[in-house]
């Protein structure tokens, strides 16, 4: 098992009640795998699951991409810059 | 230049930057926040988020797209993180063009495109609680939380 750095922002961050996290994986993962195991460690997240984007190491990803060890993946809310 | 900037934004600077002899026209966009009220409360500030260094590299892609589309001599994307106070500036685009038309379309365009594609988050500090615009998540007693 090893570990993917998971950021949060803006009111994910709030309903999580944390900025950063670790999600333990094996090997390589896609990231609707990681969203399940986020979703079981901060179930206040669930409710938000429709309006979250996500991205892998600074891009936007899709939830069958893949997701290694080592990796960074950041939960984001809908965005509101401006 | 492509910049998320902790501090106060300087405008005049950023303005003047743009003058060049082959352009002959220069358009901004100046988003500066605005404090709402509602019956009983009024928003006391903003504040800024956003996921770095993924937030300056959209800002930068928004200006590759300008490039693409559109004839323009200059491009500049500045967005403020942190408290923003009402009536301050919290994002400005400027574009300079050797003619009107890219100019104003341009800097449009880097508007839309920062709120689409931009990592960052803004929420209101009201007198009775916060709210993150986009998510209506927050502390505001008239606010309808997701459950």
């Amino acid at each position: 098992m090893s570990n993917v750095k998971v950021l949060l922002f803006g009111a994910a961050a709030d309903r999580a009640g944390t900025r950063q996290t670790k999600v333990p994986i094996n090997h390589v993962a896609t990231l609707g795998e990681l969203w399940s195991a986020l979703a079981d460690q901060h179930p206040r997240l669930v409710p938000m699951r429709e309006t979250l984007a996500f991205a892998v190491n600074g891009e936007y990803a899709r939830m069958e991409d893949t997701v290694s060890p080592g990796d960074e993946v950041a939960v984001l809310p809908p965005v509101s810059g401006g | 230049m492509f910049q998320i900037l902790e501090e106060p934004i300087d405008v005049k600077a950023l303005i003047a930057d743009a003058f060049h002899p082959d352009c002959g026209a220069v358009a901004s966009f100046i988003g500066t926040t605005r404090a709402d009220e509602s019956a009983d409360a009024r928003v006391e500030y903003l504040e800024y988020e956003a996921y770095r260094p993924m937030a300056d590299k959209k800002l930068e892609e928004i200006g590759e797209e300008i490039r693409e589309r559109w004839e323009v001599g200059y491009v500049a994307i500045v967005h403020r993180t942190g408290r923003v106070d009402p009536g301050e500036p919290s994002v400005v685009i400027v574009v300079a063009a050797p003619r009107r038309g890219p100019a104003f379309e341009a800097s449009r365009y880097a508007i839309e495109r920062i709120k689409k594609i931009a990592p960052i988050w803004k929420r209101e500090v009201w007198s009775d609680g916060y709210v993150w615009v986009g998510s209506q998540v927050g502390t505001r007693v008239s606010e309808k939380p997701v459950t």
